[in-house]
């Protein structure tokens, strides 16, 4: 199809043919030879010209010669299975791909080289040499004395805390910004919600009009701000006294949509103020419609000004929803995780903080060796497991044990 | 002709225990040995226990076993390991007379109904259609029965070595099987080589002993048996330690390349935590001293074995280091050191049930198996013994789980994963270590035991004793109140410095980690120590049982997770080809096995059930 392949990660000029030897595209091959490539097998590239219908005449023709088209995730599956990548690694190509703002990719990128996998094994080979002395202890105790391993143990635990706790931060945030973020919008009617939405997504998302109400289900937005997806849901207005059977589903369902928000944005007419009430949630009041006033007024803290109509006070709105979200610019770029990952440390700080009040409490060693094999056990579900054995090695090789 | 329905191969702890719970349970049973006088023979250190091993002995003990009735008849020196510590890691070890535990064990034998000894030696297996018929001995003799149980320690191909001597032998004075060992490389069964080593004995009346610190026994003094009485245990003696220096050291390496060890001429693997003398000052160069317990071999015997100093150097060597010890500078070695290197089967090829899969009614327990260790060989045996019995009768096999007993955790990383060096006991091993303790062997596995007819009266009568006091204890705790400002109140925190704030249920305050069942009001005047424990155990560990408890019903969901033995694992998408290559040597039989391999990932966990699940779907419909 494209003649005999050149030396090995050089790239080779050549004309690609069909059956009938006929040119179809004149590109270039590159030979990646096992196990230095991307899934540690040999792989072959076909680098041809752009044309949507050239490309599908390449392929027809490999796929006649019996080539398999890969399945989605096939090249990163077998570079995880070869070895070349760990779980937390593969997974983060997944997100690569699946990325959709600068700041995912950013986030995904730290995961792929390896940064989150990296510092969670340190952490693990922290655990395992914990382990390894205070198992010793148990297992040997006329030759390690329990005195000498409590000490210093409490001191390391305790660093491990505070690290993992770190991880599980900057992994929260990564999940967040993988799942997205929900910001609710909610206000009495006709405050201006549905424009303030369309504003921040500079489309004309949701009809707006100068009728009260005219919003009645919660209807769902996402909006690219600075990099970052968040999700903006925009709701039925509120107030006390719902003249109909719809107002007052809509009004439910508004209600609903704070529950489930991370951040609720509680949109005010600037010229209305007073006699609104006060959202229990983590929120912002936007005070809207300012161009309608004569001065703009002193924002307090949690509050902005803003003017839907004209855009006046977006960009600090952003900013503010931002750092509320825990994404303002400032912040480092996080380790985009899974659920899972955001579990397994969560699990993994709970049985070190039980094997650290074990230690204080004078609790048995037995029981800080049971939770510490219980977070090390947590962590390994997010890279690598360590066996038993594994651990029996290290104890023999630190230890000069038996008789 | 002559028939049994069992043929035990060996008089070890092993084969001791398979014949006598076989017996037990009603079944006719044959146990053939190179010589009746040592059976039960201790032929490394005399002492029965430890950490992990204690264990595994009680039980032995709690299934209606021999070792520590054994035990408590010749014990001479107890200790608890572990004291200070929580229940679960807490172990008994004793010191025995080599003489009174073997003629423990030898009268358990003879008064044994169903079981027959014979003196005789093995030289082959009859096999018929993949199924053991009988055996050959070497009087030309055949006997005919429905299973074997092979527990031929070290004697399979067993070479000694003594610096640059080697000979052929099982132990000291026996010789090993060497016919048995070639017939047996025949069968489809991954063989390997082994080595284990032994001090030197020397003499008590050589050695000077006010240069040694004593080491007593604990008061009061424990016992190992469930059933045993404190009047069972015969005089008790003290142990006294010493230890290596620099110039011991010195000696070593000069006599480095004359031991087999560093020489090549051994080739077997040994022991990562029984080192000989020689690996310890190799590997752990920056130590100036290592420490040696000097332990009586028995009561009126004038043999000290040395335990610390195992080593295979020759004897010119041996005596000078032993000599350049405190202590022993006047010491006369009575047998030398040595290490021996001997057959093991890679106990992979087993099932649970320590049966043979390439051979139906074969089963293989104790040193075969690549373990090492007195109670590690005697778990194996009671289980071989059993489940041969079962067979016999037709009777669902007794499996133990990791969550139900040492026993259990030995055999399936035996099965599961294999051996490369000898496999011995440790508590890290259990994943469930605070259900799996010395105290409740008995609450675990009694019961079902005394259904198969192997436990005892005595010991049945106490178990329900045990059952009930706690129980009922148990009860007291969770409704008795203790008041504050009240005259109990101040005692306990007279005592343990525990105030009692607000009104507490004894429970509640037996839950803080200062607070031990003896400092609680209003107990039983007499109460036996290891009830003692259950109660103290239960309640303090109580929320961490329930935590182990889910994850064993975790497991459970993946152990019923079967994986059928016509798997080829190279259609399974995705895994690489060494897990494809571990899953193929291992071939658990569930998935929770399978997890359980070393190197098996959770991702490759996962594409295994996807792949069974498809094919079950594939299979139905």
């Amino acid at each position: 199809m494209c003649g005999p392949l050149g030396a090995p990660w050089q790239f080779r000029r050549c004309d690609i043919r069909n059956k009938n030897k006929r040119i179809i595209d004149s590109g270039l091959v590159v030979f990646f030879e096992a196990p230095h490539s991307y899934t540690g097998e040999d792989v072959v590239e076909l680098h041809c010209h752009g044309n949507p219908n050239l490309v599908d005449l390449v392929m027809v023709e490999g796929l006649s010669l019996g080539l398999k088209l890969a399945e989605p995730g096939e090249f990163t599956k077998r570079a995880f299975l070869n070895n070349k990548i760990d779980l937390a690694q593969a997974e983060s190509v997944a997100d690569l791909i699946a990325a959709q703002t600068e700041e995912a990719i950013l986030a995904a990128n730290n995961s792929l080289s390896g940064r989150f996998s990296e510092g969670i094994n340190k952490s693990i080979a922290s655990l395992v040499s914990c382990r390894v002395s205070v198992e010793a202890s148990l297992d040997f105790p006329e030759e390690v004395p329990e005195g000498g391993v409590a000490e210093g143990l409490l001191l390391e635990v305790e660093a491990q805390i505070s690290y993992l706790g770190s991880v599980l931060e900057a992994a929260k945030q990564g999940l967040k910004i993988r799942e997205g973020f929900g910001v609710a919008v909610v206000g009495a009617p006709n405050a201006g919600k549905s424009t303030l939405v369309n504003r921040l997504a500079q489309d004309d998302l949701v009809i707006t009009s100068d009728v009260p109400g005219t919003t009645r289900d919660s209807i769902r937005a996402n909006i690219n701000l600075s990099g970052v997806v968040v999700e903006f849901i925009d709701t039925a207005g509120m107030r006390k006294n719902p003249v109909s059977q719809i107002e007052r589903e809509g009004i439910k369902r508004t209600q609903k949509a704070i529950e489930g928000a991370t951040l609720v944005l509680h949109v005010v007419d600037a010229n209305k103020r007073g006699g609104v009430d006060s959202i229990n949630k983590n929120s912002i009041k936007v005070l809207n419609k300012c161009d309608l006033l004569d001065s703009i007024p002193l924002c307090e803290d949690g509050e902005v000004c803003v003017s839907a109509a004209t855009g006046f006070g977006f960009d600090n709105l952003i900013e503010l929803v931002l750092i509320r979200l825990g994404l303002s610019s400032s912040t480092e770029t996080s380790l985009l995780s899974r659920r899972r990952h955001v579990d397994s440390l969560e699990s993994a700080l709970f049985f070190l903080n039980e094997s650290a009040s074990s230690l204080k409490k004078e609790e048995g060693m037995e029981l800080v060796a049971e939770n510490l094999l219980a977070a090390q056990k947590e962590l390994g579900e997010i890279t690598n497991p360590v066996s038993s054995d594994d651990l029996l090695g290290e104890i023999f090789s630190e230890f000069c044990l038996g008789k | 002709m002559d028939k049994y329905e069992i043929i035990v191969i060996g008089g070890g702890h092993a084969g001791v225990e398979a014949a006598a719970a076989a017996s037990r349970m009603g079944v006719n049973t044959l146990l053939v040995t190179h010589k009746k006088n040592t059976i039960g023979e201790m032929s490394c250190n005399p002492a029965i226990g430890g950490i992990g091993k204690s264990h595994l002995a009680k039980e032995v003990d709690a299934m209606g076993g021999l070792m520590a009735r054994a035990a408590d008849l010749a014990g001479i020196h107890y200790r608890v390991l572990n004291s200070t510590k929580g229940q679960a890691v807490r172990a008994t070890r004793v010191q025995t007379d080599r003489d009174l535990y073997r003629k423990a064990i030898q009268l358990f034998l003879e008064q044994q109904d169903n079981l027959t000894i014979l003196e005789a030696s093995v030289e082959d297996l009859c096999l018929k259609a993949g199924k053991v018929t009988g055996i050959f001995t070497s009087e030309g003799q055949t006997i005919q029965c429905n299973k074997t149980i092979l527990t031929t320690g070290t004697f399979l191909g067993g070479v000694m070595h003594v610096g640059a001597d080697k000979k052929p032998g099982g132990r000291v004075g026996d010789p090993p099987s060497i016919k048995l060992a070639k017939k047996l490389r025949e069968l489809p069964l991954k063989v390997g080589r082994l080595k284990t080593g032994t001090p030197p004995r020397l003499d008590k009346n050589s050695i000077d002993w006010s240069k040694l610190s004593p080491q007593p026994g604990d008061k009061p003094t424990p016992l190992l048996s469930y059933a045993a009485l404190p009047e069972d245990r015969p005089s008790q003696v003290d142990c006294y330690m010493t230890r290596t220096n620099p110039e011991t050291h010195k000696i070593i390496k000069e006599h480095l390349n004359e031991s087999p060890m560093y020489s090549g001429a051994i080739e077997g693997v040994g022991p990562r935590y029984c080192p000989s003398i020689e690996d310890k000052v190799v590997r752990f160069s920056d130590r100036e001293s290592h420490q040696i317990f000097a332990e009586p071999e028995g009561l009126d015997s004038d043999l000290i074995y040395p335990n610390g100093i195992s080593t295979s150097l020759p004897l010119k060597a041996q005596e000078r280091l032993v000599r350049s010890i405190s202590g022993f500078e006047g010491a006369k070695i009575v047998r030398p050191g040595y290490a021996i290197e001997y057959d093991y089967f890679n106990p992979t090829g087993l099932n649970h049930t320590l049966e043979t899969c390439c051979v139906q009614g074969l089963y293989f327990a104790g040193q075969i198996n690549g373990t090492t260790g007195y109670e590690e060989a005697a778990a194996q045996g009671i289980l071989a013994g059993i489940n041969a019995a079962l067979s016999v009768s037709g009777k669902e096999p007794l499996s133990l789980g990791r969550h139900e007993a040492y026993t259990g955790v030995l055999v399936d990383d035996l099965v599961s994963l294999g051996t490369k060096e000898p496999y011995r006991m440790f508590t890290s091993r259990a994943e469930y270590r605070l259900i799996l303790r010395e105290d409740n062997a008995d609450m675990r596995l009694t019961k079902r035991c005394r259904e198969m007819g192997l436990v005892a009266d005595d010991l049945w009568g106490l178990f329900l004793t045990k059952q009930a006091t706690a129980a009922k204890e148990l009860e007291r705790l969770r409704t008795e109140k203790i008041l504050p400002n009240t005259k109990e109140a101040l005692s306990l925190e007279k005592e343990t410095g525990e105030k009692v704030r607000s009104t507490k249920t004894l429970k509640e305050i037996l839950k803080r980690p200062k607070v031990l069942y003896k400092h609680l009001p209003g107990k039983p005047k007499k109460i036996l120590r290891n009830v003692v424990d259950e109660i103290e155990a239960t309640v303090k560990y109580a929320g961490y049982i329930e935590r182990q408890k889910t994850d064993i019903r975790k497991l459970q969901k993946n152990e019923n997770t079967t994986i059928p033995d016509s798997l080829n694992y190279k259609n399974v998408t995705g895994l690489s080809n060494e897990v494809k290559q571990k899953l193929s040597e291992a071939k658990p039989q569930s998935v929770a096995r399978a997890s359980r391999i070393p190197g098996v990932t959770p991702a490759a966990i996962s594409l295994l059930m996807v792949h069974i699940k498809k094919e079950k779907k594939r299979l139905v419909g």
